[in-house]
C-alpha cells in the first residue's frame, strides 16, 4: 500500500528540520497514521522506546496518545540509530492528566535525528513535563520541536519544557523550538532551551582533580544525559535505556 | 497616467474623514485634519509607480530600481499568515500616495502649515519635544523629522547636524542629494525580494529618513521621526535608512500615530541599518497605530520589515519597541551580526487588547566570531487579542564564541485572550551559548488585591503590575519616551479588567 | 617541593602577577595574605593551570618537574591539590562518583593500581567521618546545593580522599561559621601536617592560622611577595593592616 499523504515540504512547521530527501526515497513504504495509545481513566502507563534501527537507515516512530481523566503516561525515547530518525508525539490530555516525558538524541556522522511533539492541554488540571537532551558529533543535526497548546478554559494546566543540546564539533548543528500556545490564564507555563558547550569551569575543576579532559567531558555527558531518563521510576526500564544511550554516547566522544 | 486626483475630491473626501472622526472619540489621536492632499490615483500598477518616482524627482536609476521590484512583487505569493488571521488586502483598493498640496519648502518648523503643527500638537508629541520646536532653552534637543502622510515634512535641526557632519533629512532629497551613498546600501540590509511587503515597499515607498553619521561622530541630539497616516485608504509605506560610520553613535526615535477610520490601512515600512566598525545605532519605536475599535473594526495593517546590519566588528545594533497599536502587527526588528564581537539587542514590549493581533520578535543571526545578543520581550494580552513572540537565533558555523540570552514572558489579563512563544534555536558551532526561557503568568488575584488595598483603581493596579512587568524593557527607552509609553500601556489595557 | 621564580601572569592581557618567587619545602605550612586584587587567586589559578591564565615569565618547579608544562589534570596527578574559593557545581555527577574517576585517574597516571568500589567507599567514609559530613551528601551531584560552608568542607574530605603532596588552599576559611572553621582547620592539620607534604594556605585573616599554624607568612602586593616572615607576621598584619606592614 502506497502512503497517499503528499510528502511533507519544508514550509510544514512540523518538517521543518527533516531531511526530506532520505523520507522522500522511503515515503511510499512509511506507514500510515500513527501508533495509536490510550491510557484509561486512573491508570499509569510508562512506556520506553528507543528508534528502531531500519534496513533503509530512515526510522520513524508516530506516536498518538491520549490520556484519560487522572491518568498518568511517561513516555521515554531514544533517538540514536538512523540515518534520519523522527520520533513524533502527538498527546491529549483530559482533566487532571498528567504526562511525563523524556527524550535523548545522540547523532553522529550525517544523521538527522528529531524528536516532535505536540502536548494539548485540552482540560483543566493537567500537567506535563518534557525533558529532552541531545548530543551532536561529526555531521550530525539533532531537533526538538515541541509545542504545548492549551486550550481556552485549560486553566490550570502546568507545562514546562527543558530542551538542552551539547555540540561536540563545528560541523554539528542543534535546533530546537520549544513552542507555546496559550488560550487560558491561569495556567503555568515555561520553557528553558539551551545549546552550549560543557561548563568551562567545571572542566577546570574535574581537572585540577586529576581527571584527564576526555574523562571529564564523558562524564558530564553522561550526566547531561541522564536527566532525560531520572524521570523514569522503573529502576531496571531505566538502567536499560540508559545503558542504550551511554553506550550510544561512547561512539560519540 | 494622468493628472486626475482633483483637489475637489480630496476635499471631499477629507471633508466625510474630518466629521467622521469628529464624532470618534475613544482614540486619544483618532482625528482627521482637513488638510488638503494631492494624492496618487487609486490602485496599483507600474504607473502608480512611476508616477510616485516622477513626483518626487527621482533620477532614472531610482525608477528602475522601483520598477524591478514592483515587477518581482507581481510574482510573489501573499505571505501565509504565521498566527495572523488577516482578510484578504485588496491592494488595487488604495491609494499609494499623498502629500500635502502645495508643498512647503521650509527651512524650519515655523513655517509649517499652522494646521499640520496642529496636528502634531494632538498627536501628543511629547512636551519636550514641543519645547524643542517652539526653541524654548535648555530644552533637550531632539530632532524632529516629521512624515505627515508620505512626505518629511520638515527637518529641524538640521544645519546644527550638518555641523557636526550628521546628514539626517527625507530621503528622497538624500536620493537627489547622496545618490552614491542611497545607491550603495538601499535595499543591502533589506534586499528587494526580501519578503512581500518589503518589496512592495521597495516599488512604493513614498518618503523615509535618510540618516549618515560620519566616522567618529557621536550625534549630537537624539534624531526623531514621527509617522501619521492621515488620509483615508493610503497605505504609509515609508524607507527609512540609517548609516553610522566607523566610531559613530546615534539614537534614532521613531514614533508613529493614526487617525481613527474605519476601514483598515495598510503599513509597510522597511528600515535599513548599518552600523560599521564600532558605531552603535539605538533605534526606538514607539508605536500606536490605531488598534481598530473595540469590536475589531478598522484599525491599521502594520506589516514593517526592519533590520540592522551590524557589520564592523564590536558594532551594535539595539532595537527597542514599544508596539500598543495597530489591528495587526507583523514585524521582526533583526540582527544580522556579521561583524567580529558585533552586538544585537532586541527589547519589546507589545500589548494587544480587544481583538488586536500581534507577532513580532527577532531574529539575531550571528555570523561574526564572538557576537553576542541579548532578547528580552514582554507580550501582554487582552480582550479577546493574540499576541506572539516569534523570534530566531542563528548561530553560522564559523562563528566562534558566540552569546545569545533570550527571555520571552507573557501576561495574559482574562481567559478570552492567547499569548504565543515561538522561538526556533538554530546552532551550527559548538562553542555558542546560547539559552532562552519562556514563562506565561497573569496578575494574581493576590497582587490585584494588594495594590487596591493600598488605594489604587483596579485598572490603576494593572498599570502598575503591567508596567513592572515592562520595566526590563521601558528603561532601555530614552527618558521621555519612557514616560510617554508607560502611559500608553495603561491607556491601551484601559477597560480590559473588569 | 615547590620553587616559584620571578612568575609573571596575565588575564586577558593584563598582568597580575609580576615576578612573585616562593619556595615551599617538605613539611612546612605556609600563608599567603595580601589585600583584595593583590593576586592571591590568580596565584593559586595560575599553579593549577587554569585556562585563560597566561604565564608569560618565570619558572615553577614542583617536585624536579617544570609544572608550568603540565596540563591541568596532570598537575593533579603530580600531587598538586587546589581548594577552590569557588567550588563549582556539576549537575549529575555524583560526588562519589567524581571522586573515585578523579582518584583512580590519577592513580593510573602514576601507575598505581586503582581503588576497587569497595576499597574507595571506605576511604571515602573516612574521610568524611574525619571532616564531620554526612555520607549522604557524598552521594549528592558535585556541590549542587551546597551552602558555602558545606563546599569549604566538601573541598577538604575531597583533599583528605586525594591525598595530595601539596595543597593550595584559596580562601576556604571563606563562609564557614566557627564550629565549622574549627573542623577545616583540624582537617588540614591531620591530613597535611606531615614531613612529606606541604601546605599553602590563602587567606584574609588570622583565624584560620589559629587553628593551622604557619611556618611561614608572605604578604604579597601588586603581584609580588613584599615581606616574608614567621607567625608573628600574621599577627603584625592583623593589628596594623597591610599598608603599614606592607
Amino acid at each position: 500500500m502506497t502512503n497517499v499523504i503528499p510528502l511533507p515540504t519544508r514550509r510544514d512547521e512540523a518538517w521543518r528540520y527533516a531531511d526530506l530527501d532520505a523520507l522522500a526515497r522511503v515515503w511510499g513504504d512509511v506507514p500510515q497514521g500513527p501508533e495509536r495509545i490510550t491510557v484509561a481513566a486512573g491508570e499509569t502507563l510508562a512506556k520506553q522506546i528507543v528508534l528502531p534501527v531500519a534496513m533503509s537507515g530512515v526510522s520513524i516512530v508516530d506516536l498518538d496518545v491520549v490520556i484519560e481523566a487522572g491518568a498518568t503516561f511517561a513516555l521515554h525515547l531514544l533517538a540514536t540509530d538512523a540515518d534520519y530518525g523522527r520520533m513524533s508525539v502527538n498527546v491529549l490530555l483530559h482533566e487532571g492528566a498528567h504526562f511525563e516525558m523524556g527524550g535523548a538524541i545522540l547523532g553522529n556522522g550525517e544523521q538527522t535525528l528529531e524528536i516532535v511533539t505536540q502536548v494539548n492541554h485540552a482540560h483543566p488540571n493537567a500537567t506535563s513535563n518534557q525533558v529532552v537532551r541531545s548530543v551532536l558529533a561529526g555531521h550530525a543535526t539533532g531537533s526538538f520541536l515541541g509545542k504545548v497548546a492549551v486550550a481556552r478554559h485549560a486553566q490550570k494546566t502546568d507545562a514546562s519544557q527543558s530542551v538542552k543540546a551539547m555540540l561536540l564539533d563545528r560541523t554539528a548543528t542543534a535546533n530546537a523550538k520549544p513552542e507555546l500556545e496559550i488560550y487560558a490564564d491561569d495556567v503555568k507555563c515555561a520553557h528553558g532551551a539551551t545549546v552550549g558547550e560543557l561548563d568551562k569551569a567545571a572542566l577546570f575543576y574535574m581537572a585540577a582533580r586529576g581527571l584527564p579532559p576526555q574523562l571529564a567531558r564523558k562524564l558530564m555527558l553522561q550526566a547531561f544525559i541522564a536527566d532525560a531518563f531520572v524521570s523514569l521510576d522503573d529502576d531496571v526500564a531505566r538502567e536499560a535505556i540508559e545503558s542504550r544511550a551511554l553506550a550510544a554516547l561512547e561512539g560519540l566522544v | 497616467m494622468t493628472d486626475d486626483s482633483t483637489p475637489a475630491d480630496t476635499k471631499t473626501r477629507d471633508a466625510d474623514a474630518w466629521a467622521a472622526a469628529e464624532k470618534a472619540s475613544t482614540y486619544e489621536w483618532g482625528f482627521s485634519s482637513a488638510i488638503e492632499q494631492e494624492m496618487a490615483p487609486k490602485g496599483l500598477t507600474e504607473d502608480t509607480v512611476r508616477y510616485i518616482s516622477a513626483k518626487k524627482n527621482e533620477p532614472e536609476w531610482m525608477l528602475d530600481w522601483r520598477l524591478k521590484a514592483f515587477r518581482i512583487w507581481q510574482t510573489l505569493e501573499t505571505p501565509d499568515w504565521a498566527k495572523l488571521n488577516v482578510p484578504p488586502i485588496d491592494y488595487q483598493d488604495a491609494y499609494y500616495y499623498a502629500e500635502p498640496k502645495a508643498k512647503p519648502k521650509l527651512g524650519s518648523l515655523d513655517e509649517v502649515d499652522p494646521e499640520i503643527l496642529e496636528v502634531y500638537k494632538k498627536l501628543g508629541i511629547p512636551i519636550e519635544e514641543q519645547k524643542v520646536l517652539a526653541n524654548v532653552e535648555g530644552a533637550r534637543r531632539v530632532a524632529v523629522d516629521a512624515v505627515f502622510d508620505s512626505v518629511s515634512v520638515a527637518t529641524t535641526f538640521r544645519e546644527e547636524l550638518s555641523r557636526a557632519g550628521v546628514i539626517f533629512m527625507s530621503i528622497s532629497e538624500a536620493i537627489r542629494e547622496y545618490p552614491d551613498l542611497v545607491k550603495k546600501w538601499l535595499g543591502k540590509v533589506v534586499p528587494v525580494r526580501d519578503n512581500y511587503f518589503a518589496t512592495l515597499n521597495c516599488a512604493v515607498f513614498s518618503d523615509g529618513t535618510f540618516v549618515y553619521i560620519p566616522e567618529g561622530v557621536r550625534c549630537p541630539m537624539e534624531l526623531s521621526t514621527y509617522f501619521r497616516i492621515n488620509a483615508e485608504n493610503t497605505g504609509q509605506f515609508e524607507r527609512t535608512l540609517i548609516i553610522a560610520d566607523k566610531g559613530s553613535y546615534v539614537s534614532y526615535l521613531e514614533g508613529c500615530t493614526a487617525p481613527q477610520r474605519d476601514e483598515n490601512q495598510l503599513h509597510a515600512a522597511v528600515v535599513e541599518l548599518v552600523a560599521m566598525d564600532d558605531a552603535e545605532i539605538k533605534y526606538s519605536t514607539v508605536q500606536n497605530w490605531y488598534p481598530g475599535d473595540a469590536e475589531g473594526k478598522g484599525g491599521i495593517y502594520n506589516f514593517v520589515t526592519k533590520r540592522g546590519l551590524a557589520q564592523g566588528a564590536r558594532s551594535k545594533i539595539s532595537w527597542t519597541q514599544v508596539e500598543t497599536g495597530s489591528a495587526v502587527t507583523w514585524k521582526y526588528p533583526s540582527c544580522v551580526l556579521n561583524g567580529e564581537d558585533s552586538v544585537g539587542e532586541f527589547y519589546s514590549v507589545a500589548v494587544t487588547n480587544n481583538y488586536q493581533q500581534a507577532d513580532t520578535g527577532t531574529k539575531m543571526i550571528h555570523n561574526g566570531k564572538g557576537s553576542r545578543s541579548t532578547i528580552v520581550s514582554k507580550g501582554i494580552s487582552a480582550g479577546r487579542s493574540n499576541n506572539t513572540y516569534r523570534g530566531l537565533v542563528r548561530v553560522a558555523p564559523g562563528a566562534e564564541g558566540v552569546r545569545n540570552f533570550t527571555q520571552c514572558d507573557s501576561l495574559l489579563l482574562g481567559d478570552q485572550c492567547g499569548a504565543h512563544t515561538v522561538p526556533y534555536i538554530e546552532v551550527r558551532n559548538p562553542s555558542a551559548q546560547i539559552e532562552h526561557e519562556a514563562t506565561t503568568s497573569k496578575i494574581s488575584d493576590d497582587q490585584l488585591f494588594y495594590a487596591m488595598q493600598r488605594g489604587l483603581s483596579a485598572e490603576e493596579a494593572v498599570a502598575l503590575i503591567v508596567n513592572g512587568f515592562a520595566r526590563e524593557v521601558l528603561k532601555q527607552l530614552p527618558m521621555e519616551f519612557a514616560v510617554e509609553a508607560q502611559k500608553l500601556l495603561g491607556i491601551s489595557l484601559e477597560g480590559s479588567v473588569g | 617541593m615547590l620553587t616559584i621564580t620571578n612568575l609573571h601572569a596575565t588575564i586577558g592581557g593584563t598582568e597580575i602577577l609580576k615576578g612573585l618567587s616562593l619556595t615551599i619545602n617538605a613539611g612546612e605550612i605556609h600563608a599567603i595574605m595580601g589585600p583584595n586584587g593583590a593576586g592571591k587567586s590568580t596565584l593559586a589559578y595560575t599553579l593549577g593551570g587554569r585556562p585563560g591564565y597566561e604565564v608569560t615569565d618565570g619558572t615553577a618547579t614542583f617536585d624536579g618537574q617544570d609544572l608550568l608544562a603540565l596540563e591541568p589534570h596532570e598537575r593533579a596527578a603530580a600531587g598538586l591539590f587546589l581548594g577552590f574559593q569557588y567550588p563549582v557545581e556539576i549537575p549529575g555527577v555524583s560526588n562519589l562518583q567524581f571522586l573515585r574517576e578523579s582518584l583512580n585517574a590519577q592513580r593510573r597516571a602514576r601507575g598505581e593500581e586503582p581503588l576497587s568500589g569497595a576499597e574507595f567507599i571506605r576511604l571515602a567514609k573516612e574521610k568524611a567521618g574525619l571532616l564531620k559530613m554526612d555520607m549522604d551528601m557524598l552521594k549528592r551531584p558535585v556541590n549542587v546545593g551546597f551552602s558555602g560552608g558545606e563546599k569549604k568542607r566538601n573541598e577538604m574530605v575531597q583533599m583528605g580522599i586525594i591525598d595530595p603532596k601539596l595543597a593550595l588552599l584559596d580562601e576556604t576559611d571563606s563562609g564557614l561559621d566557627i564550629d565549622a572553621l574549627r573542623i577545616v582547620g583540624e582537617g588540614i592539620n591531620t591530613i597535611m601536617r606531615k614531613p612529606d607534604r606541604a601546605v599553602l594556605l590563602i587567606t584574609h585573616y588570622q583565624r584560620l592560622l589559629d587553628l593551622v599554624k604557619p611556618d611561614f607568612v608572605h604578604v604579597l602586593a601588586g603581584g609580588r611577595i613584599v615581606r616574608s616572615g614567621g607567625a608573628e607576621l600574621a599577627l603584625e598584619l592583623e593589628e596594623q593592616g597591610y599598608e603599614a606592614v606592607a
